[in-house]
């Protein structure tokens, strides 16, 4: 319906532009070629002016029109196969053939046999491919190869076979047809001589024979340490093989195959029985846990300094009571009127020492319905995760993490050496070579941070008993100097003469010995306390006791 | 970043993912490693710094980028390495002449929450050892590597994060196995912490390698007791030594 059929009905006066208006939608029409008629007609006196381009793609076929190609029906053979004599052909294009073959074409005759004597080669010729299997010689099969299970022979027949079959083993299972060389003897002699049984080979018999001679020739061939991934990682295979396991393996899979749809259904049910059991228990343990460990809370030890004075217990009192209001549920000062005692407050007591202090400052807040998530309900709202996926994910819980954080495990595994002053660092190096352990663990892992540890402390233990030693060494070269001296002395005293080499250089030996019996006098007060410890029978933690009050009266 | 409140730390909880850092140079030569057209004359070999997981895990879904402090004279010396695809590794190529302490810094994924980290690694360039037969090893391999294995600790990780670290991989994401060196097959996006059971060439840190190590430290921490008590010995010897020269003194 166009806009004059409206004037129409209205009696408007609306003859005028017509004729006009059809031109117009004349003139458009050609431009507006993508929308349907109706569509056009409804725009009225405003042709629509959006239209749908429509592109369209005339197909030059014949613009790049070329002669058709020729083909041609050529004769193929397949060198796969052993015998000359089938010829196939197939259809081929034919190759444009340059100058030189068309003046060969002029010659006529002599080229003519020569592309008959070359027939082509199928090109699925390449994908036979012939599996390498090893060869060995009679030395290597003597010195490295012999088992008593099995023949030269029938290794040889063996090798061939798999050879022939490509590494098939259903195929040379089944074409496996051993007949031991009978000994030439006479027909009577060989009816009482025991003719050696003929062995039933199993497909594993034969693959782990094979395995085992393929994977010693390999390693006779190249030394493991020379072998690329690859090589080295098809060696670790076959020597893994286990004939034993994979004769259970198809076992198995043949049972499973045989087994009938009722017992399929009550495996299945079992197992289902059996995962039902396994998740109540872990259930089970975990709520028992949970109740221990509630019952093990200990009661407040740091916190409870704070509401010791009264001011404190009436702080707590408010901090319970807005968050008993928060929660608006069975009210603290229900039955006990203001009485905020009792058990509930120790309960809350204990949850306050599990939960960190962020979350504590919150309850006294408008927040408090946080409360309602005690640990024990967070730790339940993860997904709790079974040893074998913590194992793998390297989840560890530990008593004591002293900083949260990333860290890297190297760095805190020689915390112990770093955080010693140089000299001892260097100490501990000097030992660490010694014992050729290097400084850089190669691998630091949790279990070698533990034995590393271990180590260290041994260390410690063997540092401060050098100390000791050292210590004790000096003293015995004061003492013995003191006693020379003191003999010296006496001898003085009693007018004997000085023995030997000390003759000459009495005066000034007697001035040294007066300041070593001053240094012997102040050692003596030291020695005593040491000697009465009987040190060589305590342990390595006290002895770093003793060696500490030594430095300390070193210090003095 | 200051953590939001909402967040929570799991406690007493260690989550730990193991990996690899390092240097692998190379000598310059006319066959092998030919100088790339405009490097410098006085620059003798191409190296390559690197973090990587071990054996070619995984680490991208807690290590989000990677930024490695060359020393100064090299143009543009800090260099941040950034979307690395699952299993791929943070490295950066150069050439130079001369060795230096490289800083790493590991930025961890804003899901941790976590400040960035330092490491400090020696980029070695000519071959090393405690022997000289370690080094002339190490001269016919033609490369000189210096890689260490590290553990990451991530003590009391926030919840989202552990969240992160302990379930398997989105299957879209990289859950698509990859066929490693060696024809072995192994998944790129599985997100453990454990490491290959035996030694492979071309990497050497597994479980064998760490067994080796504990044996050798167990070893080694016999013989400092042997030592204790040898230097026990030594000093009850000393004392009675000591007492017998005392002796006359005091009396």
């Amino acid at each position: 319906m166009s806009s004059h059929d409206v004037r129409d009905m209205l009696d408007l006066p609306g003859d005028a532009p017509r004729p006009a208006k059809k031109q117009k939608i004349a003139a458009p029409r050609p431009v507006l070629k993508g929308l349907a008629r109706e569509v056009q007609n409804l725009s009225g006196d405003n042709p629509i002016a959006i239209v749908p381009e429509v592109t369209v793609f005339k197909k030059r076929r014949f613009a790049t029109r070329k002669p058709a190609a020729k083909w041609e029906l050529k004769p193929f053979k397949n060198s796969a196969r052993n015998e000359d004599s089938l010829i196939l052909r197939h259809w081929r294009r034919k190759t444009e053939a340059p100058p030189a073959p068309v003046a060969e074409d002029g010659n006529g005759e002599p080229s003519a046999p020569q592309p008959a004597s070359e027939i082509e080669d199928s090109t699925f010729a390449k994908f036979n491919v012939k599996v390498q299997t090893p060869k060995y010689d009679d030395e290597q099969y003597n010195t490295k190869l012999q088992s008593e299970d099995w023949s030269r022979e029938e290794t040889d027949y063996l090798m061939d076979l798999v050879q022939e079959y490509d590494l098939r083993w259903p195929v040379i299972w089944d074409r496996y047809e051993y007949e031991p060389p009978t000994p030439q003897m006479d027909v009577d002699v060989a009816v009482g001589a025991i003719i050696p049984a003929q062995k039933v080979r199993t497909m594993e018999d034969m693959k782990a024979r094979y395995y085992s001679i393929a994977a010693t020739m390999m390693k006779l061939n190249k030394p493991p340490e020379l072998m690329n991934a690859a090589e080295f990682s098809l060696l670790e295979l076959m020597h893994q093989f286990n004939p034993n396991q994979e004769a259970a393996r198809k076992k198995f899979a043949e049972a499973a195959f045989h087994r009938t749809k009722e017992e399929a259904r009550e495996e299945e049910s079992l197992l289902l029985e059996l995962k039902r059991i396994l998740a109540r228990s872990e259930k089970l343990t975990q709520e028992r846990r949970e109740l221990y460990s509630r019952l093990e809370a200990p009661h407040s030890q740091g916190n409870i300094g704070v509401y010791t004075s009264s001011q404190g217990l009436q702080q707590l009192l408010q901090q319970l009571m807005t968050a008993d209001k928060t929660k608006k549920r069975r009210s603290l000062m229900g039955a006990d009127g203001m009485s905020p005692a009792g058990p509930s407050n120790l309960h809350q007591q204990g949850s306050f020492d599990r939960r960190d202090s962020t979350n504590r400052e919150s309850m006294s807040g408008p927040s408090g319905n946080n409360n309602k998530k005690g640990p024990s309900q967070g730790i339940s709202e993860r997904r709790q995760l079974t040893a074998d996926e913590e194992k793998m994910y390297g989840v560890k819980h530990l008593d004591r993490i002293t900083s949260s954080g990333p860290a890297f495990r190297h760095e805190k595994i020689s915390k112990p050496i770093t955080s010693k002053s140089s000299i001892q660092q260097q100490k501990i190096g000097n030992v660490l070579t010694e014992l050729r352990i290097s400084q850089r663990l190669r691998m630091p892992t949790e279990e070698v941070g533990k034995q590393f540890e271990i180590l260290l402390q041994n260390i410690n233990g063997l540092l401060d008993q050098r100390k000791l030693a050292d210590k004790l060494a000096g003293e015995i070269n004061v003492a013995k100097a003191v006693k020379a001296e003191r003999e010296k002395k006496g001898r003085a005293e009693r007018g004997e003469p000085e023995p030997g080499d000390e003759d000459g250089e009495g005066g000034a030996g007697a001035g040294d010995g007066q300041i070593k019996m001053e240094d012997g006098g102040r050692e003596k007060s030291a020695a005593p306390s040491i000697r009465a410890g009987s040190v060589h029978k305590r342990s390595a933690s006290v002895m770093s006791g003793v060696s500490d009050k030594s430095t300390k009266r070193q210090k003095k | 970043m200051a953590p939001p409140n909402n967040q929570k730390r799991v406690k007493g909880t260690q989550v730990y993912r193991p990996f690899v850092y390092g240097t692998i140079a190379r000598l310059f030569n006319d066959e092998t490693n030919p100088k790339p057209p405009g490097t410098p004359a006085d620059h003798t070999h191409s190296w390559t710094v690197f973090v990587k997981g071990v054996d070619d895990a995984d680490i991208t879904y807690w290590c989000k980028k990677v930024q490695f402090k060359l020393h100064e004279s090299i143009p543009n010396p800090l260099r941040m390495i950034d979307d690395v695809p699952p299993g791929g590794a943070f490295e950066v190529h150069e050439t130079g002449w001369g060795e230096f302490e490289i800083t790493i810094k590991l930025y961890y994924v804003p899901e941790s929450l976590e400040k960035p980290q330092t490491l400090y690694h020696h980029l070695r360039l000519h071959p090393y050892g405690e022997t000289e037969e370690e080094k002339e090893k190490m001269k016919q391999r033609g490369e000189v590597p210096a890689v260490v294995y590290e553990e990451q600790l991530f003590n009391e990780p926030y919840e989202n994060f552990f969240e992160i670290l302990t379930s398997p991989a989105p299957p879209g994401k990289g859950g698509k196995t990859k066929v490693l060196k060696g024809g072995m097959v192994s998944s790129v996006g599985e997100r453990t912490a454990l490491i290959p059971l035996t030694n492979r060439p071309g990497s050497e840190f597994s479980l064998e390698t760490e067994n080796l190590l504990l044996v050798e430290i167990r070893r080694a921490a016999a013989d400092v007791m042997k030592m204790i008590e040898e230097t026990k010995e030594d000093v009850v010897k000393k004392e009675a030594e000591l007492a017998a020269l005392r002796g006359p003194i005091q009396t």
